[in-house]
């Protein structure tokens, strides 16, 4: 409950300081939505799982999304343009798609 | 939960050699089931429950910033073409009614002369106009048609003729025609609806063929008004036997037709050029370079 409002807040947040990304930082953006979702659904799953643990969770999320982030950038440098972001968003949908099957396992038990 | 979690609750994290087998078939981070262990086992929980809380605000942050950054570029891609649309349509329009306008106008002055000039003055002006170009001219003449080849036979091995050949209407074959047409007798000649005058240049530039520097495509349409007779003399002329047999051994296709009550176009208005003594000190004319007064300096530079 206090998840959900949680991120309730963020997003409300977010429309009303409604700040302008640095022209440096956009190409990242895509990047960290996909990693922090992949952490959201992780967590999601783990809750219904009983294994929950916030300090698993918060870990996660921050790695996900500097790990992610970091790629990038290494992918610009070396020149090999948006296809090692593209192993990144294969390698997190991945795993968003198979916590999400897991949350509708429980959920709807089919 | 799936059935490999009971599986690898024994085992140490280690990653599997086959990692992305291991991410279709357990995709929940392992360090959950590794702090679910520990805390079975009486490990100290991590106290900092808001630290999830103030997280999960981040989260959405993201998600909303990320969702305004998409909606704010949009609107922007979207805005410069419509942008640019909107602006073909306009200038489209306005040359359309500008040249309306210039129709007019035009009527509108042959009227008044007609009106000023007498009768067999007016007539005279009139032919003088339909032969330099100046005025619309209706009558029967031929329609000589030249088509680029077909590039399909060269498709496979590149070249049809040895790599060289000639498959394109070059700006020559239409100057060479439109010379055989005036040579054969053609009062007034036109390329794709493009009036001829004695000023008139064919020119190529790149792959482009320009009429009076106007681009035109092909296929082109050489359409000339003038005797009867011109159609046998046009294709007794060596530049219709040249055309034939560059036809023959291309692609290009070539014919001649007689066509009845052709209208051609008047030739966009000449430039007229003149010279005069500059009056002030600082005429307009680009020309004026040495100062020298009383020399008449040409302007409107040589075509």
């Amino acid at each position: 409950m206090i998840a959900v409002l949680a991120l309730l807040a963020g997003v409300v947040l977010g429309l009303y300081l409604d700040p302008t990304v640095p022209a440096a930082l956009q190409p990242y953006l895509p990047i960290a939505v996909v990693a922090a979702l992949d952490a959201v659904f992780g967590g999601v799953r783990a809750k219904l799982d009983r294994i929950f643990d916030d300090k698993q969770f918060v870990v996660s999320f921050i790695s996900n999304v500097l790990v992610a982030g970091l790629i990038v950038y290494l992918g610009d440098q070396l020149g090999v343009g948006g296809q090692l972001s593209t192993g990144v968003v294969v390698v997190l949908g991945v795993r968003i798609f198979g916590n999400v099957a897991a949350i509708r396992r429980h959920l709807f038990r089919a | 939960m799936s059935d490999s979690g009971s599986g690898r609750g024994r085992r140490d994290r280690t990653y599997a050699p086959d990692f992305l087998t291991e991410l279709f078939r357990n995709p929940l981070d392992p360090g959950y089931e590794d702090a679910a262990r520990s805390r079975v086992a009486g490990a100290p929980v991590w106290p900092a429950r808001s630290v999830s809380a103030v997280v999960l605000v981040v989260v959405g942050f993201l998600l909303a910033v990320a969702y305004r950054q998409t909606v704010a570029e949009e609107p922007g891609r979207a805005q410069a073409r419509a942008g640019l649309v909107q602006q073909i349509r306009e200038r489209e329009e306005e040359s359309d009614r500008l040249s309306e306008r210039a129709d007019a106008l035009r009527d509108e002055v042959g009227r008044l002369r007609v009106q000023a000039l007498g009768g067999s003055e007016a007539a005279r002006l009139r032919e003088l106009e339909a032969g330099t170009g100046v005025g619309r001219v209706r009558g029967d003449g031929v329609v000589v048609r030249l088509a680029d080849a077909r590039d399909d036979q060269d498709a496979v091995t590149g070249a049809a003729d040895g790599g060289a050949g000639p498959d394109r209407v070059i700006y020559s074959d239409l100057q060479r025609v439109a010379n055989a047409l005036w040579g054969a007798g053609a009062e007034a000649v036109s390329i794709n609806g493009q009036r001829l005058t004695a000023t008139s240049t064919i020119r190529s530039a790149g792959d482009a063929i320009l009429v009076d520097f106007r681009p035109v495509t092909g296929p082109y349409e050489v359409s000339a008004i003038g005797p009867g007779e011109m159609r046998q003399r046009f294709e007794g002329s060596a530049a219709s036997a040249l055309m034939r047999q560059v036809a023959s051994k291309t692609g290009l296709s070539f014919g001649v037709r007689v066509a009845k009550d052709l209208t051609l176009p008047a030739a966009a208005e000449p430039r007229l050029r003149w010279a005069g003594p500059p009056v002030d000190p600082s005429p307009s004319g680009s020309s004026e370079s040495s100062g020298s007064r009383t020399s008449p300096s040409p302007s409107g530079g040589g075509r």
